[in-house]
């Protein structure tokens, strides 16, 4: 026995079955932690049936109307001690977690059940979701449809009659009606008037900027009231439309009937969507789940983040990763360059290739503290002073903004592509060096024709992965320029086009605020797992776009392999 | 050859004065004089003092260590690279010290142009790695760079197994034809002298034999120099031998002359084959 084990530990296969074990783990904790953040988000969009049941609890008994959205087992002592009623030999009881919605009238929209509390359980066809663009889901019986005050199509039944169906239509014409006067209103708000603010906003720096100057009437400052006047008349145009538009869309309205009872009025301006998940086919659920996902990725965000979508996040979050990578990679490969190919190496060089070694550890808070403290108050309010003394005191750079968020975000990756640049470049063979050197070419031209673009690939490793730590990276952001919600994007048709200064929204600094500091945990819950999932789906893309990229240049550059 | 061997006291004297009479003819291309490189505190040469001549192949052979590369890697400054590198005494070339504080590296490096023992072409195209020399110096006009790819190529003895491929990598060629590359990308900045760090020691045997053709073809136009470990290669492809041992120049000479009748006993030992 003895030699048996002791040979089997010869023959190396311990080993094996260790690393393979530590391979396979890895692989097991990775792909659940995927599946598990997938999963939760990804099912938040299927419209799950709403359920109507009787539930009676200490005598009284009321109707409930709710998705399911989670169940589970509570022990029997806890239940005993929150003073219900539990028969002895009962070890744990089921509950359910029921979204009524409706918050505008019952207050809360999640609300916790006992499931053997339940009785005559139902789906019923007729039973509709209204998805607001405020105070949440809706759930109700539709009962009349109004123009004004005049009721124009009404039903009391529970049958899906034809009359039903024809209000429905009306509902759903007036809904479609809305939603374009809604896109006209907010290509006027958003484009127009937009513009219109942002050339008020520079006339008036500009009047200032005059001003500072000594120069408080003439030409300039006539010719600025004129272009200001012509302003105003365009935005009272405008408004005049926008009036006309608001009245458009709060023309109709309808009724509807809650779990107690009562009914209830909503503006149709109000809905985004209505629809009876209990009378949808599974072709009809996979269309809606298709357009709610399609919403939560192109929309922006509504009630305080817990609905809506997360564009504005997803912009935020790939266009300061692709500014942080265009900073740091020729920073990071001048520097590594200087570090392996022109200065003399020895103990000075040493350390400073300690000291970056070092700089990849230091806590990205830190590189936030100093962010701050640098980039925004130094040098963002020098910037200020310098260029934009009008806007004084309201900052224009000295306070966090794309630009700052960059740039901290570059500072606390330019380690991990110096490292990388100056492993590929000790392995570019002496021999062609030395191949370029003999042929006359000094050695800037060596650099720049033959090593430079060999270790292309390498310093795409570097930048592959900064960007894998940048774009994961929030701490540091929220110091510098990302903030809860700025659904203004920072590229956009207002001339400089790119705003450095504006603030941004970011897929990781979102997760902290919806699961954590959202007034509505139930409801925003489902959205973490939801942008969690997009967050590793937008650092999976861009990573395989730079992998992509480096294949491409390996393939070219293929090292000698004589 | 025999016959020299029996009369190998008579003819001795013969072969002697006639190298010196055959290296005293010759034009001189590159002089050393006294020249010392050591690395750190070890001296690699020792002092070496020789005259190379034009338009010939002049080989260096001794045992592994005997700086025959170091003194190869003078001619075109290339020991500058090593940080611990240090050279005393000077390299004449057309009467011109290459030590001096006023010479260009780079153009030096023009002038004298240097192949190694392992083939390194660029990961460009064959087309591009001729040109390369080219576009260093500033040439643009696509017709000229075209005709001296075209002139080297051939020179080379590689035109006609690469005409039809010119604008495909460079690293899918064989190592005989990469070598062969190496030298057309050389030769075709034009320079006066060319040194090869044994060539061929990475090579097949026919790819050998065409590098070693190749060499007798260049020698009309470049002063070749060439360090190889290879007897029999050095016996066939040089005009005049100097055999290096422990960082000395032991004997230089007609190659013939070196071989048959040597005048040191060391390389007699040397190429007898007694040791090295």
């Amino acid at each position: 026995m003895k030699t048996s084990v002791s040979s089997w530990v010869k023959s190396g296969s311990p080993w094996i079955w260790l690393n393979a074990g530590a391979v396979a783990i890895s692989m097991i904790m990775v792909v659940s932690l995927i599946t598990l953040i997938g999963v939760r988000g990804l099912a938040h969009f299927w419209p799950a049936d709403v359920l109507q049941a009787t539930y009676s609890q200490g005598g009284s008994s009321r109707t409930v109307i709710g998705e399911i959205v989670q169940s589970e087992q509570v022990s029997a002592t806890q239940l005993r001690d929150a003073g219900i009623a539990v028969a002895a030999g009962v070890d744990s009881l089921e509950r359910k977690l029921l979204k009524t919605g409706n918050r505008d009238i019952g207050g809360i929209d999640f609300t916790w059940v006992l499931d053997r509390d339940l009785s005559e359980r139902a789906f019923p066809q007729m039973l509709f979701t209204v998805e607001r663009y405020e105070w949440g889901n809706f759930y109700g019986f539709l009962r009349s449809f109004k123009r004004g005050d005049q009721v124009i199509a009404s039903y009391a039944g529970s049958a899906k009659s034809s009359d039903y169906l024809a209000l429905w239509q009306l509902l759903e014409l007036s809904i479609a009606r809305a939603s374009d006067i809604r896109d006209k209103i907010y290509k006027i708000e958003k484009d127009q008037i937009g513009s219109i603010n942002h050339e008020m906003e520079r006339l008036r720096l500009e009047q200032r900027r005059w001003q500072l100057q000594g120069i408080e009437r003439g030409a300039q400052i006539d010719a600025i009231n004129l272009r200001r006047q012509q302003l105003d008349l365009d935005y009272k145009a405008l408004e005049d439309q926008l009036i006309t538009l608001y009245r458009e869309i709060n023309r109709d309205s309808i009724s509807a009937e809650v779990s107690s009872g009562e009914i209830v009025q909503i503006e149709v301006a109000k809905i985004v969507r209505v629809f009876r998940a209990n009378d949808m086919d599974q072709w009809q659920k996979s269309l809606h789940y298709l357009e709610k996902v399609w919403e939560f990725v192109s929309e922006d965000p509504r009630e305080a983040n817990t609905e809506g979508g997360i564009f504005p996040a997803i912009f935020g979050t790939v266009m300061m990763v692709i500014l942080m990578s265009i900073m740091v990679t020729p920073f990071g490969v001048v520097a590594a360059v200087y570090l392996s190919e022109y200065a003399k190496q020895g103990f000075t060089t040493r350390l400073i290739r300690i000291a970056v070694n070092n700089l990849a550890g230091v806590p990205s808070i830190v590189y936030g503290v100093f962010g701050l403290g640098f980039f925004v108050y130094m040098l963002g309010g020098s910037l200020d002073q310098l260029f934009y003394p009008e806007a004084l005191p309201s900052p224009t750079f000295g306070t966090g903004g794309l630009l700052w968020a960059s740039i901290t975000l570059a500072l606390l990756t330019v380690p991990v592509v110096i490292v990388a640049t100056e492993e590929g470049l000790s392995r570019i063979p002496r021999e062609l060096k030395e191949g370029s050197l003999a042929l006359g070419a000094t050695k800037a031209e060596t650099l720049f024709k033959v090593i430079l673009p060999m270790t292309s690939p390498a310093m795409m490793t570097g930048v592959i992965l900064a960007i894998a730590r940048a774009a994961g990276e929030v701490a540091p952001l929220m110091l510098v320029g990302v903030v809860k919600l700025a659904p203004t994007l920072p590229l956009n048709m207002n001339y400089p086009y790119l705003h450095l200064d504006q603030k941004i929204m970011h897929l990781g600094f979102h997760i902290y605020d919806v699961g954590f500091q959202s007034p509505n945990v139930e409801a925003s819950r489902p959205l973490v797992y939801a942008t969690a999932f997009l967050l590793i789906l937008v650092i999976a893309l861009l990573n395989l776009s730079a992998v992509a990229i480096r294949n491409r240049l390996r393939e070219k550059y293929k090292a000698l392999e004589v | 050859m025999s016959k020299i061997t029996t009369a190998k006291i008579d003819l001795s004297s013969i072969i002697n004065g006639q190298k010196s009479q055959q290296l005293a003819d010759e034009q001189i291309m590159l002089h050393a004089r006294d020249l010392r490189v050591s690395y750190g505190q070890k001296e690699a040469l020792h002092g070496v003092d020789m005259q190379i001549p034009k338009h010939k192949v002049t080989a260096f052979i001794g045992p592994s260590g005997c700086g025959k590369s170091t003194f190869l890697r003078c001619f075109n400054r290339m020991n500058d690279l090593v940080d611990s590198c240090n050279i005393s005494g000077e390299i004449l070339l057309d009467g011109k010290n290459i030590y001096a504080k006023d010479v260009e590296v780079a153009e030096l490096r023009r002038r004298v142009g240097m192949v190694f023992q392992k083939p390194n072409p660029f990961p460009k195209t064959i087309y591009e790695n001729v040109a390369y020399g080219l576009r260093i110096q500033g040439v643009k006009k696509k017709r000229v760079i075209d005709e001296v790819v075209e002139w080297s190529l051939k020179s080379a003895a590689l035109w006609d197994e690469v005409k039809d491929r010119l604008h495909e990598s460079a690293l899918g060629l064989s190592g005989g034809q990469q070598q062969r590359l190496v030298i057309a990308r050389t030769i075709a900045v034009k320079p006066e002298v060319l040194l090869l760090d044994e060539p061929a020691s990475a090579l097949d045997p026919i790819s050998t034999l065409k590098i070693e053709e190749l060499i007798h073809e260049l020698k009309k136009d470049f002063t070749i120099l060439i360090v190889t470990h290879n007897m029999q290669q050095a016996a066939r492809v040089s005009d005049y031998t100097a055999f290096m041992y422990m960082g000395d120049l032991i004997e230089f000479g007609v190659t013939d002359t070196i071989f048959t009748n040597p005048e040191m006993k060391q390389t007699e030992d040397y190429i007898t084959g007694r040791f090295g």
